[in-house]
């Protein structure tokens, strides 16, 4: 065994079991994360930027730089995490663990939210919603004579709903995944002794599953105060600003300073929260409840609540995902998108080159710049898949099997970070560290390999806290006993835990993937001209005023995400068993 | 060894200095004797802060088939953002930058060496020394106030900026917020500038002298009236156009926004008309330039780009000219007839930006509108 040694006296102390391995996980965190972090920081300590953090700090200008958009970011992060955890729980716990009725429909339409760009689902919330004040062309609610307030139509309450039903599907996921691997035995063993349904529920399922339920809050959490387009779009023309409007801000008109010193206090506020979370969860021993035996539990009998509860679901599932996907695909044909509904054509879809039409720009079948983008994107989706799920399985394999010490805390936390930090703001940080030589190494600027360095390092805490759920619960007994008969690290890592948390890390891998060839922040400023990708097209037309070419772009990202994804199901037939019967 | 090292060192700066004096010779070159080198370079990459870049990609490579224009549609603020990345990095992937927000394009780009002037000798001549440096101005642009002349037939709704601060056009003025677009702040900037106009203008319109309300001065109090009196921002300028221009609203707001797309109403189904007689002036007219790379890659389609740009002999310029030859944009080439249906420039009551005088207190202004939001 090569990580550890053995003294005079027959005991271990030079190294502890893991040491190397953590040694090697927390070097590869660094190069990946921290460093490109350090310098934005070591950027605002720059004699040149220094004043940036009492401007943002304390000058005139604090409020508005500072304070006002931190109110605004920490609201958003709580409900949106909140009502996250509570929707995706009402929802995981409807399908893996009651009788509901369509539980197979409920539980595919709930991770498709996901993999609506949340830039769409905001577009699409305008296109219903907007009201008449800032003039123009009105929703379609307003079109049908209905007078929508302000407050619902720009704002932190449109914000709200659209982060809510954008992020509750990957509470969902953890949640749901953990729910299935709850053991049967507890649960029988609750049954016997006579608890009801809701005792268990508090009593067992509850705790069990606390760690998923830490996860997919801190998860939406993150993802919520860092968001930058929903905000931009239903927040901007009220003057609502967050953390990262104001970054992105910052940013845009060059005072990189006072952006950079934003990111840096958004990456600690969240850095608090994350930390208090993974308090709770590492405050219990165990969560091991994939063990050597056990089975399935029989599903709880909603008796009269059925069809309501299923009513309930499907109205919320049916707002994130149908209604939007409606109104994005409507929009790629509507030439006005004032009249959603008429006038279809198929221009923007096939249509060739017309200097009259749309500035001259063909469909997008005929548009190379867009096949290229759809080229570069789905080979980089393939690379971040297979290199995140790579870096993550080390890092969550480590830090389960390894939790003692600062080093595992250390790795917990570096793999949190980059949720922390807008993309924007990850992609300059990452512009300025690999896009400059170093040493004998090339610059990376415009290359295929910084998309996909800078996109492993931005998802890992994707790929990390799925796979992390996952293998935590794989008993570290089985392991144990194949350490008894001599398996080594990489025999061990192969033969159990990988096929015991393959569903976990597919299902990180699928994500990943979904999450790369929809994301928008991160790619925005590494996008250059030789290798562009779709998100980044797609925006590009949108602020153009070309809504109907972003949204067919935006149609075939959700295209392409279900497949992945019914793909991804077909080939690991067990990555939802809690869909079995 | 040190003999090698030397050889190598001459080697390589005679292969340099001969590149740059092949690139500097270009400068004197002519379209016809430009054309068969960027051909060779069979390529060219054009950042353009305007989307008509479409209709040039189309119309150039139609004119010199072989060289393949591969333009790119990148706000100025973020092409100055870009460009100084790549600068850091070592790469050059523009050819042509094509951009406006000269206040930051002279000290952040051109005084840093990331781009070059040129010329093009074939229309050195037929271009006011003004717009020659220190960049080549291709033509002036604007961000002025415009309204909806479907419903206001009789003319603009207002006539003098001040009346924007008042109740009547509360939540009803639109812009881009200026804090996300390097032009808005020029505009805000501008009317700081023009203070001493801007307090005449409020006693013309309010009978009575400005009483500044920590203030500094009688634009930064109009600035900060505005933005009391709700205006709304926006992301983008067609959102603004949208906003304001749309066909068949009751009682449509006012914007600043390009007097250019104005030419798009046809087409989007949009009413834009500019309120020229607004006082003291309805906005801003600046100018929108041509660049190269500093160092580009392919030297001689680039100014070939700049050349097909500026319009070729025939009355109106062409097919380069034709994207910009539009009411509302003022060709800065003498020889071309100015666009009938605008209003002619010296006519046009828009203040002219000093780009120098602007870039210093621009951020200053910035900081004023960032204190308002």
């Amino acid at each position: 065994m090569a990580d550890m040694a053995v003294n005079g006296h027959g005991r271990r102390v030079i190294f502890q079991q893991g040491t190397v391995l953590k040694t090697m996980v927390l070097a590869l965190l660094i190069l990946l994360i921290v460093l490109p972090l350090l310098r934005s920081v070591l950027f605002t300590l720059q004699p040149d930027n220094i004043r940036a953090w009492s401007d943002v700090l304390s000058g005139r200008l604090a409020t508005s730089l500072f304070y006002k958009p931190l109110g605004n970011t920490l609201l958003i992060g709580i409900v949106v995490s909140v009502g996250c955890v509570l929707l995706g729980g009402f929802l995981a716990w409807l399908v893996v663990m009651t009788n509901v009725p369509y539980r197979k429909t409920i539980g595919v339409m709930a991770t498709l939210p996901f993999m609506i760009p949340s830039f769409a689902a905001a577009l699409a919330w305008g296109a219903l919603f907007r009201n008449d004040r800032v003039g123009g062309q009105v929703g379609w609610l307003q079109g049908l004579g209905l007078d929508i307030p302000d407050w619902l139509a720009w704002g932190i309450v449109p914000t709200l709903i659209v982060l809510t039903l954008h992020y509750f599907s990957l509470a969902f996921t953890i949640i749901a995944a953990a729910l299935a691997t709850v053991n049967s035995d507890l649960v029988e063993a609750a049954q016997i002794a006579g608890a009801k349904g809701r005792r268990i529920l508090m009593g067992i399922i509850l705790p069990v599953t606390m760690p998923a339920l830490v996860a997919a809050g801190s998860l939406c959490f993150a993802g919520a105060v860092s968001n930058f387009a929903t905000p931009a779009l239903l927040g901007l023309p009220v003057r609502m600003q967050t953390l990262s409007t104001r970054l992105f801000g910052m940013i845009e008109v060059g005072q990189v300073g006072r952006g950079y010193v934003i990111g840096i206090l958004l990456v600690a506020i969240s850095a608090v929260f994350l930390w208090a979370g993974n308090r709770i969860v590492s405050g219990r021993r165990s969560y091991a409840t994939i063990t050597g035996k056990g089975g399935r539990a029989k599903r709880f009998d909603l008796r009269g609540m059925r069809w309501p509860l299923f009513a309930i679901a499907m109205t919320v599932l049916v707002a994130a995902t149908i209604i939007p996907v409606i109104v994005l695909t409507a929009s790629s044909l509507a030439p006005s998108s004032a009249n959603l509904f008429s006038g279809w054509t198929m221009h923007y879809w096939i249509g060739q080159s017309d200097p009259s039409f749309a500035q001259g720009i063909p469909g997008i079948v005929h548009n190379e710049d867009i096949m290229r983008a759809l080229t570069v994107t789905l080979a980089l989706g393939l690379a971040v898949a297979i290199t995140g799920m790579g870096v993550g399985l080390l890092a969550s394999y480590t830090t389960a099997r390894f939790r003692e010490g600062w080093m595992s805390a250390a790795i917990t936390q570096i793999s949190f970070l980059p949720l922390l930090v807008p993309g924007i703001a990850f992609g300059a940080a990452y512009i300025a560290y690999l896009g400059a030589p170093i040493g004998p190494f090339p610059a990376l600027y415009g290359t295929f390999a910084l998309l996909v360095i800078a996109a492993t390092a931005y998802l890992l805490p994707f790929s990390v806290q799925t796979g992390r759920a996952v293998i935590q619960q794989v008993g570290g007994e089985l392991e144990e006993s194949a350490r008894m008969t001599g398996a080594g690290f990489l025999r061990r890592l192969g033969a159990i835990t990988v096929p015991l948390a393959i569903r976990g890390l597919t299902a990180g891998g699928i994500l990943i993937f979904v999450k790369i060839i929809r994301d928008l922040s991160l790619v925005v400023l590494l996008f250059t001209p030789t290798m562009p990708v779709l998100s980044v097209l797609a925006y590009r037309y949108a602020s153009e005023g070309f809504g109907q070419f972003a949204n067919a772009i935006t149609v075939v990202i959700l295209f392409i995400s279900i497949a992945a994804t019914l793909i991804a199901n077909r080939l690991q037939s067990k990555s939802q068993p809690w869909l079995q019967n | 060894m040190g003999l090698r090292k030397a050889t190598r060192l001459g080697v390589t700066g005679i292969l340099l200095s001969s590149a740059a004096l092949a690139d500097g010779h270009m400068d004197g070159m002519g379209p016809a004797e430009l054309l068969p080198l960027a051909q060779q370079e069979g390529t060219v990459t054009v950042y353009s802060f305007t989307s008509r870049i479409g209709k040039v990609e189309a119309a150039f490579e139609a004119a010199y088939p072989g060289i393949d224009l591969q333009g790119f549609d990148i706000s100025s603020t973020e092409q100055i953002a870009r460009l100084r990345a790549e600068a850091q990095a070592g790469v050059t992937n523009a050819d042509v930058i094509y951009i406006s927000d000269t206040p930051v394009v002279l000290t952040a780009l051109l005084e840093t060496g990331i781009i070059a002037p040129y010329v093009p000798p074939r229309v050195a001549d037929r271009v006011d020394a003004q717009y020659q440096s220190p960049l080549l101005a291709q033509r002036l642009s604007t961000k002025v106030l415009m309204y909806n002349e479907e419903a206001n037939p009789d003319g603009a709704p207002v006539s003098n900026l001040w009346e924007l601060t008042t109740d009547d056009w509360r939540g009803r003025v639109v812009m881009v917020d200026p804090l996300q677009r390097g032009d808005y702040l020029d505009l805000m900037t501008e009317i700081v500038l023009r203070s001493d106009e801007m307090a005449a203008a409020y006693e013309a319109q309010f009978g009575a002298p400005i009483a500044l309300d920590g203030a500094a001065n009688a634009g930064e109090q109009f600035i900060m009236d505005l933005f009391a009196n709700d205006v709304i921002l926006v992301g983008s300028t067609d959102d603004v156009n949208v906003a304001v221009g749309a066909l068949g609203q009751d009682n449509p707001p006012v914007g600043f926004t390009s007097y250019s797309d104005r030419r798009d109403n046809e087409e989007e189904g949009w009413a834009l008309q500019v309120a020229n007689d607004v006082a003291p002036a309805p906005g801003i007219i600046f100018p929108a330039v041509l660049a190269l790379a500093a160092e580009p890659k392919n030297p001689a389609a680039a100014r070939l780009v700049i050349d097909f740009l500026m319009g070729d002999e025939t009355e109106t310029g062409g097919p380069g000219l034709a994207p910009f030859y539009v009411a509302g944009d003022y060709v800065t080439r003498t020889d071309i007839p100015p666009h009938p249906d605008a209003v002619p420039l010296d006519d046009f009551s828009a203040w002219r930006i000093a780009p120098a005088e602007t870039a210093t207190i621009r951020a200053e202004i910035g900081d004023l509108v960032l204190t308002l939001q």
